[in-house]
């Protein structure tokens, strides 16, 4: 006897009638108007007179919006689990996780049987269902494993492919009455759905208290297992009629539901009431007069006891917990996306592109609100002290890091809208979420576009908050000189809108040095029309290296504004050519224009494969691959450099560097063009007169930093987001590449205004890398 | 056999892809917007990284009101057919009549068994599918109240009730390249459903006809009963150099009115995902061909197909 704390939460089961199923469908909506959290059919394949139920539940899913839906409970005998496992990981995606999946080991088997079913004996189908549930988890990826091998006698998968990956973990539910469900419910499951009327009080009492061992047994805290109820009832003193069959469960006005349902609830541990009526009088008197009142008294009530009403965490969630971090603080807006450790979504956020990460916790806001939460919660953190706060968009950060070991990372990715403000101005509105791939094609069917970098994967927030050098840079500029305006959440949790006449100063710093001065969560750009481009990919022989570069770099200089190339050599191999591959991007449609500006470029070297050119849409070139989650190994070692002309000295050094083979990935993006219109102090990254940039790739830290230091008076000054020196002896210098003086002093007087304790450090932070005291802030 | 007289209609065929549900559904809807009366999803549920085929057809009928939703083609072996006729049903009674049933054998055993589903030969996956439509047809069949006795080895209903009923005459496509599946087509099916890349060429298609036309004819149906779609794909372009549905929208009508009349095709499904060619196909190309293929026929152009299915076609149901 006892509560296990759980929030309330009121369904409606619906007899799945296939008379009317306008009507079906109606009463499903009708329960969504009433503010039911769920909706549930019953499952009997074999009887003709109603729906489908997995169909009639994909169905109402589409037809409602809020509302979640569930078999109750659905028939896994005849419904193939690796397909249901599917089926329910679409629907979630489909529905944004509005699917919970409640099964049974089937009942009525003559039925079954004449529907080409196997009999088998109850003791077989619950070991049946025991492995359904098996194949059903692994489908839906929680064993971690790529390639699922569940061999079970009546359930088997071979080798089968996890996915598609869910939005949220679906819970499981079992409708259970014997002693061996109850078991396997409380070993397994995440819920018990059982019938009143078939079940009884006494039968609930024994079967919580059969759940609660068999759960404390595996190692589970009892809480983890959510129980709900299904309950029939008539507010009529007389028989109603319900699907259940049977006398109503509930009788007479709402008071007496009160009184009778409220002990199932305080004593009997119950928290989930799913009311099985097709009436609609009864259906909203439920809603309207019984909700509220045992909503009021189990609230006044627990509080008088002082029950345990805190989020539930499995115990091997908890073991694998962290220190420093109050995990049962966390607000309850964003406690349901959090993921931590133990979670099964954990291996598809730790990492990202480049680079492994073990964080104590990722939070995932929807929107600024719950971004500031997000924020609050992270400072608040004892961890946060150690371990710099790391926020992540796309999660394609390099210096700027987005995941941690053991601290809090910030995950915008859910801020990922794109919408048009003003057709005239081309005025865009993104989320930091967005990708730069999504952008550039939500923007083509307008003939538009904005310069991002060089990959469609990269997320909008860390590029357009660092510069962003992009493939029609030198034509339209640097990503950031299409910021207009950005909604910034600062250090103390203060949302600001910053641009040329709000907050002059924020805008000032977070076009080149956002990552320092707050989390943006959203950018109001301006696109350029771009009615298709030039892309041309060709493969040079660069044997002569040096000679390569300066040619390379000199007809770029020598091309008009529309054309930017980017080039990438690869790593020297023995006894072959040294090989370069640029990708050059013409802004124009026009053939002979492309065709013009491409030549120069061909006859740099000879070329090694057929060089591939045509006039695409911006999207076709900078396209999002499909969402997924990163999978990226350990530390990326990279270092980056500004520079105004490949001189035949510059040339020379940076071939020595390449024919090292201390770098694996080689790269110089043109820039300049555009981006030299914009004075230096307009924005936190002032190196307007560079027109490359490089940036090198190593697998061996001290290697490449040694090489790197030998070139430091071939650049002049860095791009902020592609250098990962991290050592404490050289952070003043690191420093002075990014930012000139007079630029570091204005964003280290704005740091002192809007983050003093230095919350925001995570990638080259101007005032240390230590947070700062709020005693220390105030002395200095 | 040439011109089988039946009502023209163009669908798409858009991928279930999971990592973007959401522009999943909205090609979906897209096709019904711009005329398309067919939306079409392929069905591999080994494949990860689709979204299940029947969900999504169920979850895009509720988000629709005209056009017709069918598998392209439905996988037997993962969908016992029993449960499947009911699934098929209940959909058709939700959406007011708008379901066809698109049916394959199954044809990638690794990843059907890796799934859990039992391997089989090709013969056998034929007699397995020739037994699946007979439960399905009988458990739609509620003219009777007698329980349901149907099908052999692989599926086997035996003292099933019968029903739910469909709301319209559900067409079973099958989607079929070879001799034994094709005369299985002829025999049972309502529409056969191949794939111009996998045919090859339009002589494969004319004697998948003929294979067909024959077996109809054997177990006493007209050819006519048998619809004959197929799943093609395309884009356009000024000069049409290219090939079959690679010129204009006009060479499209004309060429799509000449593989009608001269072999009988009367539903075409356009592959790809571009919205463009799906609007363009369906404002523009769709119709333009009815004008061409009814001018041949010498009958005025039909308005498009009714989701109920109650068509002045002329078509013959076996």
């Amino acid at each position: 006897m006892t509560d296990y704390g759980h929030p309330l939460r009121f369904g409606t089961f619906v007899t799945p009638s296939a008379q009317d199923p306008e009507a079906t469908v109606g009463l499903a909506r009708l329960a969504e108007d009433l503010g039911y959290d769920l909706v549930t059919f019953q499952d009997h394949p074999y009887q003709p007179r109603f729906l489908d139920t997995w169909t009639l539940l994909s169905y109402v899913a589409s037809a409602t919006e809020r509302i979640h839906v569930a078999p109750d409970v659905a028939n896994v005998p005849m419904r193939p689990p690796a397909v249901l496992a599917r089926a329910a990981a679409s629907l979630d995606l489909l529905s944004g996780g509005r699917v919970d999946l409640a099964l049974g080991a089937g009942a009525f088997w003559d039925a079954m049987v004449s529907m080409g079913v196997d009999r088998l004996t109850p003791g077989e189908s619950v070991d049946a269902l025991a492995e359904a549930i098996e194949v059903i988890r692994a489908i839906w990826g929680e064993d971690g494993e790529s390639e699922l091998f569940v061999p079970g006698r009546h359930h088997r998968l071979d080798g089968a492919t996890p996915g598609p990956g869910t939005t949220r973990r679906i819970p499981v539910w079992l409708g259970a009455l014997g002693p061996r469900m109850l078991r396997l419910v409380g070993e397994r499951a995440d819920g018990w759905l059982p019938s009143l009327g078939r079940v009884g009080l006494d039968g609930l009492r024994a079967g919580n208290a059969r759940i609660d061992a068999a759960a404390t047994a595996a190692g589970r805290d009892p809480r983890e297992i959510t129980r709900l109820l299904n309950v029939s009832g008539t507010f009529d003193d007389a028989d109603g009629a319900n699907g259940l069959g049977g006398a109503p469960d509930l009788h007479g006005a709402p008071a007496a539901w009160v009184d009778r349902l409220l002990p199932l609830v305080l004593d009997e541990g119950v928290s989930t009431l799913v009311l099985a009526t097709d009436d609609e009088r009864t259906t909203r008197r439920f809603a309207e007069e019984v909700v509220p009142a045992l909503r009021e008294q189990v609230a006044h009530e627990r509080a008088a006891r002082g029950t345990d009403t805190s989020r539930v965490v499995p115990l091997a969630v908890r073991a694998a917990r962290r220190d420093g971090i109050a995990y049962d603080e966390i607000p309850s807006t964003l406690a349901e996306r959090a993921v931590e450790p133990g979670d099964a979504a954990y291996a598809g956020v730790r990492s990202n592109y480049l680079r492994g990460g073990s964080p104590g916790l990722v939070l995932r806001p929807r929107d600024t609100a719950e971004v500031v939460e997000a924020l609050a919660f992270a400072r608040a953190q004892a961890v946060t002290r150690d371990v710099p706060l790391s926020v992540r968009s796309g999660g394609h950060g390099i210096s700027g890091r987005s995941t941690n070991d053991g601290g809090v990372v910030v995950d915008l990715g859910a801020l990922d809208t794109i919408e048009v403000l003003d057709d005239a101005a081309r005025l865009v509105r993104v989320g930091p979420g967005a990708r730069w791939g999504e952008v550039a094609a939500a923007l083509s069917p307008r003939g538009w576009a904005i310069t991002s970098g060089d990959y469609g994967g990269v997320g909008v927030g860390g590029l357009a908050t660092a510069g962003g050098i992009g493939f029609l840079g030198r034509a339209h500029g640097l990503t950031i000189d299409h910021v207009r305006a950005v909604e910034l959440v600062l250090a103390d949790g203060s949302v600001v809108r910053a641009s040329d006449d709000e907050n002059p100063d924020l805008f000032w710093a977070v076009r080149g040095a956002g990552s320092q001065v707050g989390i943006v969560t959203s950018f109001d750009l301006v696109a350029d029309e771009v009615a298709g481009v030039g892309f041309a990919q060709m493969v040079h022989d660069a044997s002569d290296l040096a000679g390569f570069l300066e040619r390379w770099g000199a007809t770029v200089e020598a091309a008009p504004r529309d054309t930017t190339s980017f080039l990438l050599v690869g790593r020297p191999r023995p006894g072959q050519p040294v090989v370069a591959q640029s990708m050059t991007m013409v802004d124009s449609d026009d053939p002979d224009t492309v065709l013009a500006r491409l030549q120069p470029f061909a006859a740099i070297a000879p070329l090694l494969a057929q060089a591939t050119a045509q006039i695409v849409p911006y999207d076709a070139v900078v396209s999002a691959p499909q969402p997924g989650s990163h999978g990226g190994q350990g530390e990326p070692v990279s270092r980056s450099g500004l520079l105004e002309h490949l001189t035949p000295e510059a040339a020379a050094r940076l071939a020595g560097l390449v024919l090292s083979g201390d770098t694996y990935f080689f790269q110089i993006r043109s820039t300049g063009g555009a981006a030299e219109d914009v004075p230096a102090d307009a924005t936190a990254y002032a190196h307007r007169s560079a027109r490359f940039s490089v940036v090198a790739m190593g697998a061996s830290r001290s290697r490449l930093d040694a090489r790197w230091d030998a070139l430091a008076d071939v650049f002049d000054g860095m791009y902020l987001s592609f250098d990962t020196d991290r050592r404490p002896e050289t952070h003043a210098a690191r420093l002075a590449d990014a930012f000139p003086p007079a630029t570091l002093d204005r964003l280290r007087e704005i740091k002192r205004r809007v983050d003093p304790a230095n919350v925001f450090r995570d990638n080259l932070p101007v005032l240390g890398p230590d947070p700062v005291d709020a005693t220390t802030a105030g002395a200095r | 056999m040439p011109d089988y007289g039946h009502d023209l209609r163009f669908g798409s065929f858009v991928t279930p892809s999971a990592a973007a549900p959401h522009q999943v559904v909205a090609l979906a809807e897209l096709s019904e917007e711009v005329g398309l009366d067919l939306v079409t999803f392929q069905d591999h549920p080994y494949q990860a990284a689709f979204l299940d085929t029947w969900t999504l057809l169920s979850w895009v009928a509720a988000r629709t009101e005209r056009i017709r939703l069918a598998g392209n083609v439905l996988n037997l072996p993962l969908r016992p057919p029993a449960v499947l006729a009911r699934s098929v049903a209940s959909l058709d009674r939700l959406s007011g009549g708008r379901v066809e049933l698109g049916l394959g054998a199954g044809g990638f055993w690794d990843p059907i068994v890796a799934m859990g589903g039992e391997r089989l030969t090709p013969g056998e996956s034929v007699d397995a599918l020739s037994e699946g439509i007979d439960v399905i047809r009988g458990l739609w069949d509620t003219s009777t109240r007698e329980r349901l006795v149907a099908g052999g080895a692989h599926h086997h209903v035996d003292g099933a009730k019968r029903g739910p009923a469909p709301a319209h005459d559900v067409e079973i496509w099958v989607g079929a390249l070879k001799p034994r599946m094709l005369r299985l087509v002829g025999a049972k099916a309502d529409g056969w459903l191949p794939s111009l890349p996998y045919l090859q060429s339009f002589e494969a298609l004319a004697r998948g006809n003929a294979t067909i036309d024959a077996a109809a004819e054997d177990a006493g149906r007209d050819p006519r009963a048998v619809r004959r779609l197929l799943n093609v794909g395309g884009g356009f372009s000024a000069d049409g150099g290219g090939g079959f549905l690679r010129g204009s929208p006009r060479q499209w009508a004309e060429q799509i009115a000449e593989v009608t009349l001269e072999h009988g095709v009367s539903t075409y499904v356009v592959m790809g995902d571009d919205p463009t060619t799906l609007a363009v196909v369906g404002q523009e190309v769709a119709p333009a061909a009815r004008d061409l293929v009814a001018a041949a026929r010498g009958v005025p152009a039909p308005a498009p197909a009714a989701p109920d299915g109650a068509t002045a076609d002329g078509e013959v149901r076996a």
